[in-house]
Formats: C-alpha cells, structure tokens, sequence
C-alpha cells in the first residue's frame, strides 16, 4: 500500500475521523496535519481534541474552547476542545437555580449525588460525547478529526455507544414498566424533586439512545469513520499499536493506516552515534512494521529539528502526509 | 422373555455397576462416545479439541518468541492465538449446553432403565413366585420372610431374589478387588519386632573392609 494518507483524503464519504495511540508520540501533530490537508479538500472541518490534557491551543498558537472556533488563517476550518470534567459541571450548573434549591431540599443527599455522578466510570466519556453529538447536529461538518487521549481512554469513548445502547434499553424498559407506579405515587403530575416529569425524562432518554445508535452504526461504517494509528518506531509503542488495532477490530471499526512519527534521518557520514544507534533500533522495527501491516497505508514522518507549532510549520509538516518525505543521501 | 431371575439378575448387575464406578463418569464417557458417533454435535467437539491443542501450541511458540526481536512474527502469532481462544470459547460455551441436555436426558433415561424398571418388576411380579423351596427345608418364618412381600407362602419373591442378588454381587466384587490388589502390589515387608534381620555377607565385609580403611587412615 502506498506510504501516505493520501486514501483518506480521497474517500469523500468519510465523516469521523480519530487519531490515536499512546501519549507522546505526535497525535495532536498528526491530526492537526491530516486536518490542515483535508481542509483544503473539504468545504466544513472540525477538529475536535478529546484528551484532557489539551495541545491544540498549544499547537496552533490560539487558544480554543468548548465551542467550535475558526482556526486563524483558514476559513473552513474550526477547532474545539472538550473538556471531559468540565461537562458536569456544566450540566449541573444549566439546572441554574431550580436544581440547587432542589438539592437544597434533599439536604445532605445532593451533594451525595454530586460526587456519586462524578464517579461513575466513563460518566466523562459520556458527557463529551452528548457535547460532540450537540455539536454536530447542530451543524454540518462534511468531515470530524478527533484528537483523542492516549490509548485506554480511547478506547473507552469508541465503546461507549455499545455500553451506553445497552444500559439505556434497560433503564427504558425498567420505567416503561413502573413508570405508571411511579407516577401514581408522585401524583398527577408526576413531578420529580427538580421539576421533571417522569415521562419527559423516558422521552430525552429515548431521544439519546436513538442519536447514540445512529452514531454507532455510523463508527461502524468502513465507508464513514476510519482510525488513524500513530506511534513511533519503538517496543512499547508498536506493542500499543498491535493491541489498539485487534481492539478497533473487535469493536468493527475501520483502521488502514499507520503515521510513524520521529523518525531519524542521519545522513551517511554523519558522527553522531547516538542518532546513528538510534536509526538502527528505528530501522528494525520500521521492518517489522512493514512486514506486519502490510494491508496499511504506513506513512514514515521524520523528526524535524524544531518544534511543529504554529499555522506554517503545521501547513509544512502535513505535506509530507501526502508526499513521502525522502531522506537526505 | 428371558427368565425372570435372569432379569432381575441382569438389572442387579447394571445397578451395581453404575453405583461402582460413579454416575457422574457414566456420563461423561458416554458424551464422549455420542461424540464419537456422527451426531450433531460431533464436529464442534472435534473441532473444540483440535481448538485446543492448537491454542497450547501456540501459548508455546508464543513463550519462545521475543516481541522485542521479532515483533512481527510475536504479533501474527498472537492474533491467532487470540482468534484461537475466542472461537474455542464460543464453540465451548455451547458445547456445554448440549452436554448438560444430554447428561439430564441419559440420567432420565439410566433411572427408568434401572431403578424404575427394578420398581416395576417388583410391583408387577409381586404376587409370581420367583423359585418353590421344598417343604419343610426352613421354618415358617423364615418362609413367611422369603416370600415377603406378596410372594405365596413357600416361595421366594422377586425383592428377596433382588436383594440376595445384590448382596452376592457385593461380595464377588469386594473378592474380585482384593485378589486383584493381592496379585498386583507386592507386599511390603515389615520386619517385626526381635526378628532377626538378613544382611548378606559380601555386604558386611565390604563394610568391616571400609571401617579398617578409615582406621588405616
């Protein structure tokens, strides 16, 4: 396969995009670049970063948001950053003033449910996703580049729909079957403590669940969302590569290609051993690399002697994306 | 129809049989055995076996392969051995359902062929006399016992018949595994107490030669 992202940016049909792999090792480098180049073949790109730890400010020298934001000297390409705590807070601070008293009036009990909202496992995920997902209907992007935390907890977010379709199936049911006891109980008009009704809240619950399936199907479209891996030609980061690509496989999402980021370019009489050492180590798992993904398209990026920031060095970085870059003899 | 102490002789046997060497491994040889045979599920069970070796052989070749040298080779058999186990898992989990069927099915069936089949005969021929014992051999109670429960006086009946059945099957058992055990394990000779022990004299020599030496030295 050819050695670029060049396919990606062909395949028009294409709507999600990730960019992953362990940390450290260039994603937010990469996907900026893949978005850079897809702006220029795209009407509307969005690139959104899912990592708690933000780089895209850091990355294009501007600082982003929770709401989509034009990226500076570009026109159709537009940046945003999810905090995964911060939607919480959010949430519990849109219930404004009914929600305290409300919480207020349980006493003790709120700020229970407070921390016991905060520990659920993958309750962030969730909540970035909603954000994505409000995000995205409510405009149209042809195309969506997410930049997202290092491996476990990307993994975590692409299996949310999975989890979340199941448990919502559940809790509808359980509610469509003691919904009317409930409701007897509450009285006529079934109002809980923060001013909901009962069957409002099955409702938006059912609202979600539809959204979220209908975005699962998509994730598992080849023809809509592929996966980008990044690593770096060494042990660890192939090995997180390896069990990355079984797992976007076990969950039928699609992945054909491979950035490998940092490599060393010595030249031939060059003194340095360390480069030289390095290059060797480099080489044998590029080998490897070559010999086990050999259905990928696997792009060879070079370690550049300064630091890919800014709009220009990103615009010079992502070419080499699509034009394998060619080692000096 | 075979003769009735026959029968009741036979079912004995089997029920004695079945008590010895464990219900639980009746059944488990006879799934193995269905198996064997073209039923339906035959081909998972060969299929899960050869599964299973060939996850062994690769959790071997796995254990010899360093990922740091050769990450291609490691990671291709790792695939495969993931791939291994996962089918193995799926064919095994319903593997287990069919065995669980079919272990409930043949322990109906074993109890209607043995023990309700016993119960049957035993309602059934109550009032048939097994064999007549000739007058006056036993006295009245021990005939009026004989033919206990239904049998005419003078008579054996067919529980009694079962029940003498029974006990010698015990006992021929309990004679055929203790000749057994006495043909096969060599006993241990345990030398009692003030009985003279037999050493051989080559050996004392050697011994008495071996204490002069360290003298010598």
């Amino acid at each position: 396969m050819e050695p670029t992202l060049q396919s990606i940016i062909d395949q028009k049909s294409l709507r999600w995009i990730f960019v992953g792999g362990k940390g450290g090792v260039g994603k937010t480098t990469t996907s900026c670049s893949l978005a850079i180049q897809l702006a220029k073949h795209r009407k509307k790109v969005l690139l959104i970063s899912t990592d708690p730890a933000h780089n895209l400010s850091d990355a294009f020298n501007q600082k982003f948001g929770k709401d989509a934001r034009l990226v500076d000297g570009f026109d159709n390409l537009f940046a945003m950053e999810i905090d995964p705590n911060g939607s919480i807070q959010d949430l519990l601070a849109q219930g404004g003033e009914s929600a305290e008293e409300s919480m207020a009036a349980l006493g003790g009990m709120g700020n229970m449910m407070q921390d016991l909202a905060f520990s659920i496992p993958g309750v962030d995920e969730a909540m970035s996703f909603a954000e994505v997902l409000k995000q995205v209907k409510s405009t149209s992007y042809e195309v969506i580049i997410f930049d997202t935390a290092p491996t476990g907890h990307t993994l975590r977010f692409l299996q949310f729909p999975t989890v979340m379709e199941k448990a919502l199936a559940k809790i509808s049911q359980l509610s469509r079957q003691f919904g009317p006891m409930l409701n007897g109980f509450l009285g006529a008009g079934g109002q809980l403590p923060n001013g909901q009704n009962i069957d409002e809240l099955i409702q938006k619950m059912e609202a979600l669940q539809s959204t979220i399936s209908e975005v699962n199907v998509q994730f598992k479209n080849p023809d809509m969302t592929t996966f980008v891996c990044v690593c770096i030609s060494e042990f660890l980061s192939l090995y997180e590569t390896e069990r990355m690509i079984q797992e976007l496989n076990s969950y039928e999402i699609d992945t054909h290609s491979i950035v490998v980021n940092q490599l060393l370019f010595p030249k031939k009489d060059n003194p340095c051993e360390q480069c030289n050492a390095r290059r060797k180590m480099q080489k044998k798992y590029l080998d490897q690399i070559g010999d086990l993904y050999e259905d990928f398209n696997v792009v060879k990026m070079p370690l550049l002697t300064d630091e890919v920031r800014g709009k220009d060095r990103l615009e010079m970085f992502s070419e080499m994306l699509v034009k394998p870059y060619q080692p000096p003899e | 129809m075979p003769s009735l102490l026959l029968v009741m002789f036979i079912l004995q046997t089997v029920l004695h049989i079945i008590n010895t060497v464990g219900a639980s491994t009746i059944n488990e040889l006879l799934w193995i055995l269905y198996n064997k045979l073209p039923t339906p599920t035959s081909s998972s069970a060969q299929r899960a076996q050869t599964l299973k070796r060939e996850i062994i052989r690769l959790k071997r070749e796995l254990a010899t392969t360093s990922p740091q040298d050769n990450f291609s080779t490691w990671a291709k058999l790792d695939r495969q051995h993931n791939k291994a186990t996962a089918e193995y898992q799926k064919l095994d989990a319903s593997l287990r359902t069919h065995q669980q069927t079919f272990t409930s099915t043949i322990s109906t069936l074993r109890w209607l062929g043995t023990q309700g089949a016993r119960f049957i005969l035993q309602m059934w021929f109550a009032k048939t006399p097994m064999f007549w014992i000739p007058a006056g051999w036993v006295p009245y109670y021990a005939e009026w016992i004989l033919s206990f429960p239904r049998a005419p006086l003078g008579s054996v009946s067919i529980n009694v018949w079962g029940i003498a059945c029974a006990s010698m099957l015990g006992l021929v058992s309990e004679a055929v595994a203790a000749s057994y055990v006495l043909a096969t394990k060599q006993p241990v000779p345990v030398g009692g107490k003030g009985e003279p022990m037999a050493f051989s004299a080559s050996a004392e020599k050697s011994e008495k030669a071996g204490v002069e030496r360290e003298k010598e030295l």
